[in-house]
């Protein structure tokens, strides 16, 4: 017989979780390539100070200002600014990805009561809990100065609103983690995740369109929201204030009944979890589809021109491309992202409306903006190898033909985005004078070259490992993105001064004539780069195997 | 004299203060069947890394077939097949696609890249999941597919890290056999295995490596002479291993230690 002589106390395991997670992040900071990331960590954590401290101020304001002028409907709006970022921020920060590290813990003995308080103690440690508890606190200071004799009631609200909150979230997150415990789930919702978002972009314009139109209806459907927990925290107050106290008991059983709700779901579903719930990242079998049909790739090669090596390399990458779908569905994002601008900025089409940019302006701006979004990914190009990358060192090549099977993938992509979106720009805003889309393509050329050799020696450098199609704990390499950043400013505004050069000197012709010399430059200075790329990979090899195979 | 395949000369690789592999000189004859065998973190798979190129020697130098390793690492490269901790598999391409992907990556051309990843897929039973991704296949199915990826080009020698962990019997006997078919014709191999059992029954020449350092080399018959067993028994590979590695146990915490387990 096992010779524990006590049962661990609820309270001692909450803190032994905790104690591990900060031991975990701890650990974590102690090699060398997370130091230099503490630096981007610690400029996000002030960023976020700023943006939780920020509103805070704002709450206890509206807090104070609503109830001490009488506008006592008003605070279910802040109820449900709160609601909605307490409830959605955790979604677009650790979404879509695998989390069976909580559910870890079940091979301890936990009784059902201390795993489900455990899960809900995960909940508050989120980042959108604590911000948003800091925010009700503020705002229920603010109510508590205007008037002091809400104080208890306000408390008592809040108190139900926090943990309702809390409960819903992570029955949202536990709901999510089973639908997407499997890969492709999880990819496919990762992409309409994408796509929604990127959709959002068109509220702005289409409402500027027919807003008036759908108004009526969106009004018609505000008043159900009345019965939605924000709402009824919103009305409890202000019942309480109005001294009506059936009111304030309604609203507030109502919200009780939520949270009741909420609870009992969420216990279904850490019951399931607690009894060993099977949510497996591997795909049931598949039925035997019997040999692969012989010579389906024996026709003539369509790469032959390039090295078996670099012709290996590039196949690789795209069918790497083509299987992520985050990846994937990113390359919609740049005609969309110009047909958006057009809808807001864009020049001559008839749906825009007086505040059309020229031609001019917006060929190079939004060329610029396209290369900022779609070079991003080559600063870490090894992000997704994994294991692979020990292929790489054992396989008879060189390295230079690594970088150029990627590059030639990355540039291949590059094209066909341009082209579809020069298209786009022709039909929404019109071509720019030839001089300018000539030293504007050249510009091009320049800096997309110019940044695959800063982008491959960042690559080496600073690798780090990332998860295909998971959006969760998918930081990327901290000084990978300082690289870029600064190397994108660098060419974007060595292109700015000479793109303006040709207004300055009455030479319009001189940029593209600038940019075409950068352009041969930047192209003669890749490859004189990937001899010493090559050396510099055997140099970094250990840390680059040892980052990526982790 | 016979060729060698593989021959180090005071190899030696530091991590800090740490001497993980300390001036070893190995000698492998070109188509023995070679286990490398030690306890954990002894050094084994170091040395496999620093012979397979994925890590670089501090020290020392290394000829595989006769050639410098750090003066021709490409040429080399083409004559050895590795399935290296951890395997390193693409784990985004299905089985044929990383097969086909690593025939190219050795220059073969696409008509016998493509014949030879079929067979390869039939003979390690692969064959009837064509889609699956790698990342989808059990660990077994993953190490079978490595070794195939490791034998894609015919290698002169073939260094296998662990190469029957997680492998079930029956494959594990089918591997066997393609294995040593591999020996009578000619190819090295350079295996590390815990499993002594295996090591016994596959290999001819043994080496054992302990804290860095290489305590025993030679045939199995050699090493059994160095150690004396219990008359009219054949002294086995497990006692040869912990006779100049254990130290007849004496490195072993003591069991009565752990009394409260008993």
């Amino acid at each position: 017989m096992a010779d524990v002589n006590k049962p661990v106390s609820m309270f001692e395991q909450v803190r032994l979780v905790a104690g591990l997670r900060w031991r975990m992040l701890r650990n974590s900071l102690r090699k060398k390539n997370n130091r230099l990331d503490l630096i981007g960590l610690i400029l996000t954590g002030a960023l976020s100070g700023i943006f939780v401290v920020g509103l805070c101020f704002a709450f206890y304001a509206g807090g104070y200002a609503f109830l001490s002028q009488g506008h006592l409907e008003w605070m279910a709006l802040l109820f449900w600014g709160i609601f909605l970022f307490w409830q959605i921020f955790p979604i677009f920060v650790t979404g879509f990805g695998a989390t069976f590290e909580f559910r870890m813990l079940l091979r301890f003995p936990l009784s059902l009561r201390a795993f489900y308080i455990i899960g809900l103690a995960y909940g508050f440690a989120d980042f959108s809990a604590l911000a948003s508890i800091c925010w009700l606190l503020s705002m229920t200071a603010g109510a508590a100065v205007a008037k002091p004799g809400v104080l208890p009631a306000m408390l008592l609200v809040v108190a139900m609103f926090a943990l309702l909150n809390v409960t819903l979230e992570r029955l949202i997150g536990s709901w999510l983690e089973r639908l997407l415990a499997r890969r492709r789930t999880r990819e496919l919702f990762l992409g309409l995740f994408v796509l929604s978002m990127i959709s959002l972009n068109f509220v702005t314009p289409l409402m500027e369109r027919y807003g008036a139109s759908v108004r009526p209806a969106f009004l018609r459907l505000l008043r159900y929201f009345a019965w939605l927990p924000p709402s009824l925290a919103g009305h409890a107050l202000a019942a309480i204030i109005q001294l009506q106290p059936a009111r304030f008991l309604l609203s507030s059983a109502l919200l009780l009944l939520y949270l009741v709700l909420f609870s009992a779901l969420l216990w279904r579903r850490f019951a399931a979890q607690y009894r060993g719930e099977d949510l497996s990242e591997t795909a049931a079998p598949a039925r035997a589809a019997g040999r692969p049909i012989a010579g389906k790739d024996d026709g003539p090669d369509r790469l032959n021109l390039l090295s078996p090596q670099v012709a290996a390399i590039l196949r690789k990458e795209f069918r790497y491309l083509t299987r992520n779908s985050f990846a994937y569905l990113s390359l919609l994002m740049p005609p969309l992202l110009v047909l958006i601008f057009s809808l807001n900025f864009g020049g001559r089409h008839p749906t825009v409306g007086g505040r059309g940019v020229s031609a001019e302006m917006f060929f190079p701006g939004m060329m610029a903006y396209l290369i900022l979004i779609l070079m991003a990914p080559a600063y870490n190009s090894f992000a997704y190898e994994g294991r692979g990358i020990q292929t790489y060192f054992t396989a008879p090549l060189r390295f230079r033909d690594v970088f150029l099977g990627k590059n030639l993938m990355l540039v291949s992509v590059l094209s066909v985005e341009i082209a579809l979106s020069v298209a786009m720009l022709a039909w929404r805003v019109g071509l720019p004078s030839a001089h300018m889309l000539v030293a504007t393509c050249a510009a091009v050329i320049f800096t997309i070259v110019g940044q695959l050799t800063i982008a491959n020696w960042s690559s080496i450098t600073f690798p780090r490992k990332m998860e295909f199609g998971q959006k969760r704990g998918q930081r990327q390499s901290g000084m990978a993105v300082l690289v870029a950043f600064a190397s994108q400013i660098l060419m974007g505004g060595i292109s700015a001064v000479i793109l303006f050069t040709g207004n300055w000197t009455g030479n319009l012709w001189l940029p593209a004539e600038a940019f075409a010399l950068l352009a041969a430059a930047a192209v003669g200075g890749y490859f004189a780069s990937l001899d010493a790329l090559t050396r510099l990979a055997e140099e970094k090899k250990e840390v680059l195997i040892e980052t990526l195979c982790r | 004299m016979p060729e060698m395949a593989v021959q180090t000369e005071n190899l030696t690789r530091r991590f800090g203060n740490l001497i993980a592999v300390d001036g070893i000189d190995l000698q492998v004859t070109a188509g023995q069947f070679f286990g490398f065998l030690g306890p954990n973190g002894a050094g084994k798979s170091t040395t496999i890394k620093i012979l397979t190129g994925l890590l670089a020697p501090t020290s020392g130098s290394i000829q595989l077939l006769g050639v410098d390793f750090a003066a021709n690492p490409v040429e080399v490269k083409r004559q050895i097949g590795v399935v290296p901790e951890g395997m390193g598999l693409f784990e985004r391409l299905t089985g044929s696609e990383y097969l086909k992907f690593v025939g190219r990556m050795y220059g073969l051309d696409r008509a016998t890249t493509q014949r030879r990843s079929e067979e390869l897929l039939d003979f390690m039973q692969l064959a009837d999941r064509p889609k699956t991704m790698i990342a989808d296949y059990s660990h077994g199915m993953q190490k079978k597919l490595a070794l195939a990826a490791a034998v894609i080009h015919g290698p002169r020698i073939l260094f296998l890290d662990e190469p029957f962990e997680g492998v079930d019997a029956l494959a594990a006997g089918a591997l066997k056999s393609l294995l040593a078919r591999m020996t009578e014709r000619g190819t090295t191999i350079f295996l590390t295995s815990h499993v002594l059992e295996i090591v016994e029954r596959l290999c001819s020449h043994v080496a054992i490596i302990h804290k860095g350092r290489l305590v025993a080399q030679g045939s199995l018959e050699e090493l059994r002479a160095g150690i004396s067993g219990e008359a009219g028994s054949k002294t086995t590979l497990e006692q040869i291993f912990l006779s100049i590695v254990g130290q007849g146990g004496a490195e072993r915490p003591q069991l009565e230690e752990l009394s409260w387990l008993m």
